[in-house]
């Protein structure tokens, strides 16, 4: 590989990486509220994916506008996976089991639908832009891949301050170490779950939305999301910057793999890895380690 | 006729299917979205085995069980130890990298085009018998030991290792069983269609397997067959409705999830205890009258 195929890949890697990380936050803020796999978060990837293609397609040309709506319907659907499926059996103390087997029904139900509907076709979402690179002293920089990064950055870092500074973030992660002891400090929490929620869904309408760009929209596009969950395992169950770290070094890994060995094993190498982690160092990255029955 | 014939053979090898992740679902409480890859494995082991190197269809049956275990002992090793999360997660991965592995090594196994010309070995008695063996097998699991063992784990692994159960091993040891029987039911999958092609189970054949026993209820063997057997059997039978009966599917279940979360059978089981108790009621009520 020469030098600068190797930073051209390193590049795309780390912008793909973005995504992965914020598909790994996105599913773990989720984990860490309420302790279960969330797999209805790769369901909205999908309806945002699709959303974003209706959007910018017909409505909005403008791609700052289309990623802004395409966030807000991902934070709508989130919050109304929440309200319809997982509320219900939360307010009756069900097992996590239930909250698990819901969330693949989810996942389910809007793939199928999604086939059923629009099966045969595939879609590509427009050029938003003129100029779809930049050439940077010899490097090719695709437009969509810096967009990724930057704002990947962008909205991990405003999620952090977020999660820090403000009265509602201090609440999600209060609820996260312990979601019982917060409603006795008067925290509701009702608005708690449905707030992590919102945020989980419109981090998956970003990711939904950067996905239908970079690839086709189909049906099977929610199943992008074992990306991002196994950026939440290499980094750890539990902890999110971890996830960030691992999406980010999975996206690189993968890229370089890729230009190395080709697409095919690419994928074989990968999952040996993780076993092979989860034999060796299961916390991952930064987690702490689980090991409180599920 | 034989179309019929066809039905109920699909709808017998897809309810072994369901039992085999009953077993680990229902009863131990551990869920793999890889299930499917495990019927793959199964498949592709006795397809290879009798196209490409000629051996006799009993045994490429026993390499596909050995296989398929061998490729739970992989999975199952390292996750079992930890939450049950990683279990899932994993054996969600290891389902695209068995599909990654059969698309890689095209050259022996086809890769996206399937493989065609294994032989037709088993006809319905063959999977008829097979399937009844493992559902008097699953059925009578709940009175054993065993399957008790399961059950403690499901509902309270730490109280279940106060008593002295070995979590881990028992955990293997199920996993291993289910792997086996799924993987025993993809040979006869391969044998029964002829042609396999590595896109047979996704992680949604999976994730179905999953979500239809919740439909009949985890306490209820005789559950997840009857909602196996109806889901399996509808399908073929109205191939129109097809795309359309998992969206149902999927709404039944949050529906029953939500609104009676033990299932539509709840502890019920078919039996032959159950038959004299409602046949001993219809007469001590004629009595009464």
């Amino acid at each position: 590989m020469g030098s600068s195929i190797f930073v051209q890949q390193l590049i795309n890697g780390i912008s793909l990486g973005g995504v992965y990380a914020v598909m790994a936050v996105g599913f773990g803020i989720v984990f860490n509220v309420l302790k279960f796999s969330n797999f209805s978060h790769g369901g909205v990837v999908a309806i945002t994916a699709y959303a974003g293609y209706y959007l910018s397609r017909n409505l909005i040309s403008d791609f700052w506008l289309a990623l802004a709506a395409t966030t807000l319907i991902g934070g709508l659907a989130g919050l109304l996976v929440e309200r319809l499926v997982f509320r219900p059996i939360r307010i009756a103390g069900k097992p996590l089991t239930y909250f698990f087997v819901n969330s693949i029904t989810v996942a389910m139900i809007v793939q199928q639908f999604f086939s059923a509907m629009w099966g045969a076709h595939y879609f590509s979402y427009p050029d938003f832009f003129e100029r779809t690179a930049f050439n940077i002293s010899g490097l090719i920089v695709s437009r969509t891949y810096l967009l990724m990064l930057v704002i990947s950055a962008v909205v991990l870092i405003a999620l952090t301050l977020f999660l820090r500074a403000t009265k509602l973030g201090i609440a999600i992660r209060a609820a996260s170490s312990d979601i019982y002891t917060p409603p006795l400090m008067g925290v509701n929490t009702d608005v708690v779950t449905g707030i992590t929620f919102l945020i989980a869904g419109m981090l998956a309408g970003i990711t939904g939305f950067f996905l239908g760009m970079t690839y086709t929209v189909t049906p099977f596009i929610g199943s992008m999301m074992i990306k991002g969950i196994i950026a939440a395992i290499i980094g750890g169950m539990g902890s999110l910057a971890g996830g960030v770290i691992a999406g980010i070094l999975l996206g690189v890994v993968e890229a370089l793999l890729i230009a190395e060995v080709g697409s095919s094993v690419t994928p074989i190498i990968i999952y040996l890895g993780i076993v092979l982690l989860l034999l060796v160092r299961p916390r991952g990255i930064a987690g702490k380690p689980y090991t409180v029955k599920a | 006729m034989i179309f019929y014939a066809k039905v109920l053979e699909t709808t017998l090898l897809f309810t072994m299917f369901v039992l085999s992740v009953y077993m680990l679902s229902g009863l131990t409480g551990l869920f793999s979205l890889g299930h499917g890859a495990f019927i793959t494995l199964g498949a592709y082991t006795a397809g290879l085995a009798t196209t490409r190197f000629g051996l006799p269809i009993w045994l490429a049956m026993v390499l596909a069980v050995v296989v398929g275990m061998i490729g739970g002992l992989i999975i199952g090793a390292p996750t079992l130890k930890l939450r049950r999360d990683y279990f899932l997660l994993v054996t969600f991965g290891f389902g695209e990298m068995v599909r990654a592995l059969l698309l890689w090594t095209a050259q022996l196994t086809g890769g996206a085009m399937g493989l065609a010309g294994i032989p037709y070995a088993a006809e319905l008695p063959l999977i008829g018998v097979s399937t009844l063996v493992v559902v008097v097998f699953v059925a009578n699991l709940k009175k054993t030991a065993f399957g008790r063992t399961c059950i403690a784990i499901r509902d309270d692994e730490l109280a279940a290792q106060a008593m002295g159960v070995n979590v881990y091993a028992h955990k293997i040891k199920v996993f291993l069983l289910s792997a086996a029987i799924a993987s025993y039911g993809g040979a006869l999958l391969a044998f029964n269609m002829s042609f396999i092609e590595p896109n047979l189970f996704n992680w949604l054949e999976s994730a179905k397997l999953i979500v239809i026993i919740f439909v009949g209820g985890i306490n209820s063997v005789t559950g997840a067959l009857i909602t196996g057997i109806f889901y399996y059997s509808f399908g073929e039978l109205f191939r129109f409705a097809h795309v359309w009966r998992d969206v149902l599917l999927g709404v039944l279940v949050i529906l029953v999830i939500v609104f009676r979360t033990q299932g539509l059978f709840g502890n019920w089981e078919f039996s032959p205890a159950w038959i004299k108790s409602v046949l001993g009621r219809k007469r001590s009520g004629k009595q009464g009258a």
